[in-house]
């Protein structure tokens, strides 16, 4: 027999083993040389992830960060950290929380926990004007002007607790914006309703809508469930939260009691119209409207049963169907939102609105999307990427279980390192969705890299979803701790973000070095031009209470100057036309240096000036 | 070496926010002048923006201030360098005063004195012939200034030309070119087309031609005016042709300069002082050189068979003074290392947008 008739009976039965694996109800734990056997024959998807010197990423990625309470800006596909902007933390290399423009933003708090980035959106896909962050730990809600990359607004939401899955309106732009809240608390949570501490029956979830022009809470639908990740169709009509904790336990054990828990969508014509029937009460100065079964008047929600305690749920780029991920259960729930206005209008029942329920794997948890027909879900307990078609598991469905074990829907299995807790494709959530790049955010890194310690970074790795396969082509170590990201276009990010700012868009832009003194209070208005300062010394007493406003005047990009405080326990860093202020008591006599501390020019050590404090 | 260390990061001055005068008083120099120092005479005649200089009765000269002539051309720091300039009525230079710049040139180690024994070497050049940095004028007394000398001579060429011409001993205005119109007309072109017509001129640098013990090409550029959609749009793509269009505000024009090979057209010494000082372009007596806020960086050419490159950009000529329909010259100083020593080697070719993309 010849090599290559050999090679090719091979395949043959490779492919029949192959089958025959699937067929005995294995899931999709396929041999590994039949997988390795059908990439050689196909070998497509071979995109290059290598970004030489001087070239660009084709993708501005956008990171949440955890509990460092950021957002991060990640290179697609190199990988490479770009930037980070601080958002709930506090910053000292840039001065976010030290400067008296940061401190307005976050009123005092500097812990937070970043889960889920959003961009804004027109028609199903990103502005490129706005991203949206929450903050599961204070339950607020920021948001980030990209032509700055700076937050410019933060938002703090009352009645809720586990501030978690949030998306913006999609369509026909992102007018509101949709907030879960994960924890069910007392509403309201304060001593006026002490008697409800003991009673977990009283406690509420929320879904909380959001006007992301004003950054103020319009309502919030209170439910009995727990609301949390979250998504918002392509048609601008609904919004949806999964929901694990139908029980309203409040242990582990309690909230896994019911073998089934629910998707819940939101219909939003309905909450305006509850809204303008004035069907709300207020609590802590916002709209409360009662979503609750059996209370919720208007009909606002719909609750599809999905299996035990479900995870995220995200729309396939057609718009068509939101796909559910079972976490507890081994499937994913498939939900035509077409089905979901015949259920609204109640010609069907809210479970007929599942057209499939395929099998995955053991723990999935996220689903996105190539843009081409097929969903990625990442699979915790297995640590794999799973491939497979909608359309073939919605046919599986309707032929019926004997057809269903057969798997006909999956298309591959990519084993992660390891357990994989969100998954991304580029513009997968949009309707540009491009089928070429997938990061696996991977909660354990393990051996994958150098051991630095007993804390170690995630995995981040980029798969290529170009071909037919799933192609692990790099690792990425992340600090504490991305949960989620977007991978946008770099064309729609890049004309929007500007190298300086409007200066006089700062009420307080220097353009006249001064100082002004009024009893105590003393301001001093200096500008920085690289390699100097506008004023070389300032006289001060002790006690006075000293407010520095600094504008950057240099034009040239990437000429930020720094300006650090000596044992004053103050640093900041003006960008090309920034201004930024701090205030603060001078309360140690002596010679305090003003410097540079953003490198800036040959002569950046020179560039300081003096705080001359008298006793 | 150090300077070249330093001239990375060199920094441009603050153009025109006010109240800063006081502080940059350290990059400003300022010289006492008489006529005399340019042009030997016993009598200076004033006339429209120069002196006739006699000696005895017989008119031996002219001389001038630049900032009446080519105050436009401003240097590093942003400003002009005023210069006194003498010129016989052979168009042959008596000599040249520096009288006052701020460049900032203490910051790549070069003294006050380094800048006049640039200028010494102008004394005895003759203006009618084709004078630049690197051919005929040696930067060699303030290596590393290039932008300065690229500047200081146009300052002393623009200027001398132009009083001999308002003087009638010599013609160096150019036949007067029309402006016209460049076409809206779209047609698809390869790579291969465009460099056919003209519409793509190159500037090819052999390592031989540098003398670097090194075999093929070390510079490899190419560039062109934007503006005719069936240059631009081939070149950028629809979308970015149409972003860059729509951003240039009125007067500005935008150029593409892409190179591939060992050698750098950007270098990376623009960085801290936002000034591309490897290239500039000229039209007549105008120079015109290219800030960090010009520029847009480009990683990939649409034009179908374009060849991969190293690095581009698109460059936006802010003044209107640059006439886009117009022939202009694309002048490259090189700077390169042999060993380790640097060196600076010029490179010039002319450009005219075919007739086909106009009007």
């Amino acid at each position: 027999m010849s090599r290559k008739k050999f090679n090719k009976q091979r395949r043959k039965l490779l492919k029949i083993l192959g089958a025959a694996s699937v067929a005995t109800g294995a899931g999709v734990m396929m041999p590994k040389e039949v997988l390795l056997a059908r990439a050689e024959k196909k070998p497509k998807g071979k995109l290059s992830y290598e970004v030489k010197p001087g070239e660009l990423d084709e993708y501005y990625g956008f990171w949440s960060g955890g509990h460092s309470g950021e957002i991060r800006i990640i290179g697609v596909p190199s990988m490479r950290e770009i930037h980070r902007i601080p958002v709930f933390n506090m910053d000292v290399g840039s001065g976010w929380g030290i400067t008296n423009e940061s401190k307005k933003l976050l009123r005092g708090k500097y812990a937070g926990d970043t889960h889920h980035v959003h961009g804004s959106y027109v028609n199903g896909t990103y502005d490129g004007k706005w991203l949206f962050v929450n903050d599961k730990l204070n339950n607020r809600v920021a948001r980030i002007r990209i032509d700055y990359m700076e937050v410019d607004a933060i938002l703090d939401i009352p009645n809720i607790q586990g501030a978690h899955g949030l998306f913006p309106q999609r369509y026909p732009r992102t007018e509101w914006l949709v907030q879960n809240a994960e924890f069910q608390i007392p509403v309201p949570n304060n001593e006026s309703n002490a008697k409800a501490f003991n009673e977990p029956q009283k406690y509420y979830g929320m879904h909380t809508i959001i006007d992301a022009e004003r950054m103020a809470v319009v309502c919030q639908i209170m439910l009995d469930e727990n609301c949390d990740l979250a998504a918002t169709d392509y048609k601008g009509k609904y919004s949806m939260c999964t929901s694990y904790n139908t029980e309203k336990g409040v242990t582990i054990s309690e909230m896994l009691a019911a073998d089934h828990d629910y998707l819940i969508v939101f219909n939003w014509e309905r909450i305006r119209k509850a809204l303008r029937a004035g069907d709300y009460k207020i609590v802590n100065g916002v709209k409360v409207i009662d979503g609750r079964k059996g209370h919720d008047k208007h009909g606002i929600t719909l609750r599809i049963p999905v299996p035990k305690n479900p995870h995220g749920v995200n729309i396939s780029p057609d718009g068509r169907y939101a796909v559910c991920s079972g976490k507890v259960s081994p499937t994913c729930t498939v939900v035509d939102l077409e089905l979901v206005d015949k259920a609204y209008a109640g010609k069907i029942k809210p479970e007929e609105c599942i057209v499939a329920q395929p099998y995955i794997g053991l723990g999935p948890l996220h689903t996105t999307f190539d843009g081409r027909g097929n969903a990625i879900t990442s699979v915790f307990i297995d640590s794999t990427n799973v491939k497979w078609n909608i359309q073939k598991a919605i046919e599986a469905e309707k032929q019926g279980e004997e057809a269903k074990k057969k798997n006909p829907h999956i298309i591959d299995v990519l084993d992660i390192h390891y357990q994989v807790g969100h998954i991304m494709a580029s513009m997968a959530e949009t309707k540009e969705a491009d089928g070429k790049w997938l990061v696996s955010l991977n909660k354990v890194s393990k051996d994958r890299f150098i051991n630095v310690g007993p804390l170690k970074p995630e995995n981040d790795q980029l798969v290529d979803i170009s071909g037919e396969k799933l192609r692990l082509v790099h690792d990425g170590p992340a600090y504490i701790e991305p949960h989620d990201c977007i991978i946008v276009r770099r064309d729609i990010i890049e004309p929007k973000v500007k190298h300086r700012y409007d200066m006089f868009e700062h009420p307080l832009a220097v353009t006249e070095n001064k100082v002004e003194r009024k009893g105590n209070k003393v301001i001093i208005r200096m500008t920085a031009n690289a390699p100097v300062y506008g004023l070389q010394e300032v006289k001060l007493k002790k006690g006075d209470r000293v407010t520095l406003i600094l504008t950057n005047h240099d034009e040239i990009i990437d000429l930020s100057n720094g300006c650090a405080i000596s044992n004053y326990n103050i640093n900041f860093v003006v960008a090309p036309f920034q201004t930024k202020s701090v205030t603060f008591t001078a309360d140690k006599p002596g010679v305090f240096w003003v410097y540079c501390t953003n490198f800036c020019h040959a002569l950046h050590l020179e560039m300081r000036m003096r705080l001359i404090v008298e006793p | 070496m150090k300077r070249i260390a330093v001239l990375i990061i060199l920094v441009a001055l603050l153009l025109s926010a006010p109240g800063y005068g006081s502080q940059w008083k350290f990059f400003e120099h300022r010289y006492k002048y008489k006529l005399g120092d340019v042009l030997e005479a016993d009598k200076f005649v004033k006339k429209d923006g120069y002196w006739e200089g006699y000696r005895g009765n017989k008119l031996v000269g002219y001389v001038f201030l630049s900032k009446d002539w080519t105050k436009k051309l401003v240097g590093y720091s942003g400003k002009h360098m005023e210069t006194l300039i003498g010129l016989d009525p052979n168009g042959v230079i008596t000599g040249v005063k520096l009288i006052f710049h701020s460049e900032p040139i203490v910051l790549i180690g070069l003294k006050d004195e380094n800048y006049l024994e640039f200028l010494k070497q102008y004394r005895g050049k003759n203006i009618k012939e084709d004078l630049a940095v690197g051919k005929g004028i040696s930067m060699d007394a303030i290596t590393g200034a290039t932008v300065t000398a690229v500047v200081q001579n146009a300052i002393i060429l623009g200027s001398a030309r132009k009083v001999a011409t308002a003087a009638g001993i010599a013609r160096f205005a150019r036949a007067k070119m029309e402006k016209k119109k460049i076409s809206r007309k779209y047609t698809p072109l390869t790579w291969r087309e465009l460099v056919d017509l003209k519409a793509i001129r190159n500037i090819v640098v052999r390592s031989e031609q540098l003398g670097i013990k090194d075999k093929g090409v070390y510079l490899d550029l190419y560039f062109g005016v934007l503006t005719p959609p069936s240059i631009g749009r081939n070149v950028l793509g629809d979308k970015l042709y149409n972003d860059t269009m729509k951003a240039l505000k009125k007067g500005e024009s935008a150029i593409f300069v892409f190179a591939r090979g060992k050698g750098s057209f950007i270098g990376s010494g623009f960085a801290r002082g936002g000034i591309f000082d490897r290239f500039h372009i000229s039209q007549n007596d105008k120079t015109f050189v290219f800030r960090d806020i010009d520029y847009r960086k480009i990683t990939r050419i649409r034009a179908k068979g374009a060849p991969e490159i190293k690095e581009g950009g698109i460059f936006i000529v802010r003044s209107e003074d640059f006439e886009q329909t117009l022939p202009f010259e694309f002048n490259l100083i090189l700077t390169y290392r042999v060993g380790s020593k640097k060196e600076f080697k010029s490179f010039s070719s002319r450009y005219k947008i075919p007739e086909r993309f106009l009007e």
